[in-house]
């Protein structure tokens, strides 16, 4: 049986559910690289230019970490999923790149998708995918109408029932853990309500964002995700904000920046890598758009490398303390 | 209407034409400095690339100097240049400027439309080929520049003769006057005193298309590098941009896409910015050039991928990279090339041995 490796980073958040339904009903086996550790990242950056964005180095230390372990490596090179939307630069890159800075990895299976240039193209692209296994187009387009079912129902989960893609993907594949928690079924009623929006791979690498998530939920804090909402608010949010959205995973940011500044959150958390470009700029947007309303507060953390752990504690504690301080007036004034 | 302009290299002298022509009253900041340079970094987002803050820059000095309209190009695209009128335009308005912004969301017949005074058809397309008539002659007195500045005996000389032209080919009033004023420049800088021997240097600057054509964001490279006796290739243009030949375009024989056609085997895809180009360019041309320097804004996405694959090219030739933002000290870039040079010089040395 052919194996394929799919790298635990970037993408892996939003479409895992989706690639590893095609591949396994064009009767591959899909192996996933481990978490991340510290030697994954560190190789990773070892082997590119040091401007290189975080998400990236740790996407190539996984890279690394499945050498021997699979027969090809899946790196799809998405440019467009929305019409006159476009990727960044890094992920219409990212198999040729893979390709010069690590020539010893596997081959790698890459597929343009881009529906910019019409659908026959997206057809001819998936099915040049599938033919590595088959040669029956039928068997390709059930395996590809699969796919897509289970991405629908993987984005149905999340929205549904508030789980995190990681949460989300363990409870399709069917292994729950052992004590299945959503930040919904906290026991104690919730001391504040900390929005966190950001990319899926820099949210729930628990390596690289160093807990975050689940240091707030011990915090006894209500945690909402850019996944929890749905695609309408978002899509609203962004359209208040900066009219037409400009990069495709976007709306992560802008969107429920926006949509949680108004409505829902004590205090919202922005999380980006540092040299990201479109957070650059997406980023700001959502500050200055937290400055202008002035009822919410905001904390922009970034993370490269050299983040250290005590250091995002820290700003999380002083962030916390701030919104309960500030919670505990709005009770005393209305008393 | 007045119109503001932001500095990208020696584009004013087009604009300035074109306006002339049209009679569109054109405000043109002064030449970038460190003002603009620091307005700019004061009330940009912190890490976004450096022509977004020279830009911005510019754009305070054309609001303060009376314009009420701002033209700024930008599309969908990897790149995050298409997004940047929409960021500029916010942080104007939040410091209380009142202008209109044209971008490309108008659609490109409205800024046409718009920054030509309603100007007919006719005669919009006259002044535009007067403005890229301009464009080409200084580009062709510019290669000949960069021959020279590497040969000539007094260093200065070619640069100061140059600076001359522009402020020639900006006054020409009709394309007489141009080819004039070409031959005029030509003729005087090839009667610079020389040095014959030994041959200089090849070296091609390539990288982001702002920071390569834009003297004052490369802090003179093009300068520092025939001070060293080296003689300069640089396949960017700001006319290359605009040419309009259809004919060209067409059999695709541009250098951009000679250099997209190299890249290929390397970077199947457009990564957006120059990304494609600067990989392409070095596998073009490491047979016939001693030398890279590869200039790019700090932050710079499409140009980050490109050196991360540039480095593993069959094709070899060595690359001097210049990463440059808003604390990049001159010294420092002249002693890198400086050290580069040398380095190329030693190499070469070491080839004439061995083939003896």
């Amino acid at each position: 049986m052919i194996k394929i490796g799919i790298p635990r980073a970037l993408l892996y958040y939003q479409y895992y559910p989706m690639w590893q339904t095609f591949f396994h009903e064009l009767g591959a086996e899909v192996v996933v690289s481990p978490p991340t550790t510290e030697t994954v990242l560190s190789s990773g950056s070892s082997r590119v230019v040091a401007e290189t964005c975080l998400p990236v180095k740790l996407f190539l230390g996984h890279v690394l970490s499945l050498i021997e372990k699979c027969d090809y490596i899946f790196i799809p090179a998405i440019r467009s999923v929305q019409s006159k939307v476009y990727n960044c630069s890094k992920f219409l890159g990212l198999p040729d790149m893979t390709k010069a800075v690590i020539p010893e990895s596997p081959p790698i299976l890459d597929i343009d998708i881009d529906i910019n240039k019409g659908k026959r193209k997206l057809y001819q692209a998936i099915y040049q995918l599938g033919r590595h296994f088959t040669w029956n187009p039928s068997k390709v387009r059930r395996a590809s109408i699969a796919a897509w079912q289970a991405h629908l129902n993987y984005r149905q989960v999340m929205s549904d029932s508030g789980l995190t893609p990681p949460q989300a993907i363990e409870e399709i594949s069917g292994t729950p853990k052992p004590e299945p928690k959503t930040h919904s079924s906290n026991p104690t009623s919730p001391q504040a309500t900390v929005a966190i929006i950001g990319h899926p791979y820099l949210l729930y690498d628990e390596h690289i964002s160093y807990r975050l998530i689940h240091r707030l939920e011990q915090a006894h804090n209500r945690v909402l995700t850019p996944e929890m909402l749905t695609t309408q608010e978002l899509e609203s949010a962004i359209a208040r904000l900066v009219g037409r959205a400009y990069w495709t995973y976007e709306e992560e940011v802008v969107g429920a920046g926006e949509h949680y500044l108004k409505s829902g959150a004590d205090g919202i958390i922005g999380i980006m890598a540092f040299g990201c470009g479109p957070d650059s700029l997406m980023m700001d947007m959502v500050r200055r758009q937290a400055a202008r309303l002035r009822t919410t507060p905001f904390m922009s953390l970034t993370l490269d490398e050299h983040t250290a752990e005590a250091g995002v504690v820290t700003r999380l504690e002083a962030f916390l303390d701030m919104i309960y301080r500030k919670k505990r007036k709005q009770v005393e004034i209305c008393v | 209407m007045r119109l503001g302009l932001t500095h990208m290299g020696s584009i004013d002298v087009a604009v300035r034409a074109m306006a002339r022509e049209l009679g569109v009253d054109l405000v043109i900041p002064p030449p970038t400095t460190q003002r603009t340079l620091s307005l700019g970094v004061k009330y940009s987002p912190e890490t976004v690339c450096l022509p977004f803050k020279l830009q911005l820059g510019n754009m305070i000095e054309a609001l303060e100097l009376g314009a009420d309209t701002l033209v700024m190009p930008g599309g969908p695209g990897p790149c995050r240049f298409g997004y940047y009128h929409k960021v500029h335009e916010l942080i104007l308005r939040e410091l209380g400027y009142k202008f209109h912004m044209v971008t490309q969301d108008h659609g490109i017949l409205y800024i046409v439309k718009c920054v030509t005074n309603g100007a007919s058809t006719r005669k919009v397309i006259t002044a535009f080929r007067f403005g890229i008539a301009k464009l080409n002659t200084l580009e062709e007195v510019e290669r000949m520049v960069h021959k020279m500045r590497a040969v000539e005996w007094d260093k200065g000389e070619a640069t100061r003769i140059y600076r001359e032209s522009i402020k020639a080919i900006d006054n020409a009033a009709d394309y007489g006057a141009l080819r004039q004023a070409k031959q005029e420049y030509l003729h005087k800088l090839m009667s610079l005193p020389t040095i014959t021997s030994p041959a200089p240097l090849k070296i091609g600057v390539t990288g982001e298309f702002f920071i390569v054509i834009d003297p004052f964001a490369n802090m003179d490279i093009e300068i520092e590098l025939g001070k060293l006796w080296v003689e300069v290739r640089r396949p960017t243009s700001a006319g290359e941009w605009v040419k309009l030949n259809p004919f060209i375009h067409a059999l695709k024989l541009q250098e951009k896409d000679k250099a997209h056609r190299a890249a290929m085997p390397y970077l199947s895809r457009h990564v957006g910015g120059d990304g494609l180009q600067s990989v392409g360019e070095k596998v073009l041309h490491a047979r016939d050039w001693d030398g890279i320097v590869h200039l790019e804004p700090f932050g710079c996405v499409p140009e980050i991928m490109a050196r991360n694959i540039m480095l593993s090219t069959k094709e070899g030739c060595p690359v001097l990279n210049i990463i440059y933002d808003e604390h990049t000290g001159k010294a420092g870039v002249i002693s890198r090339l400086e050290a580069f040079i040398d380095m190329l010089h030693r190499k070469k040395k070491r080839q004439v041995e061995i083939c003896v």
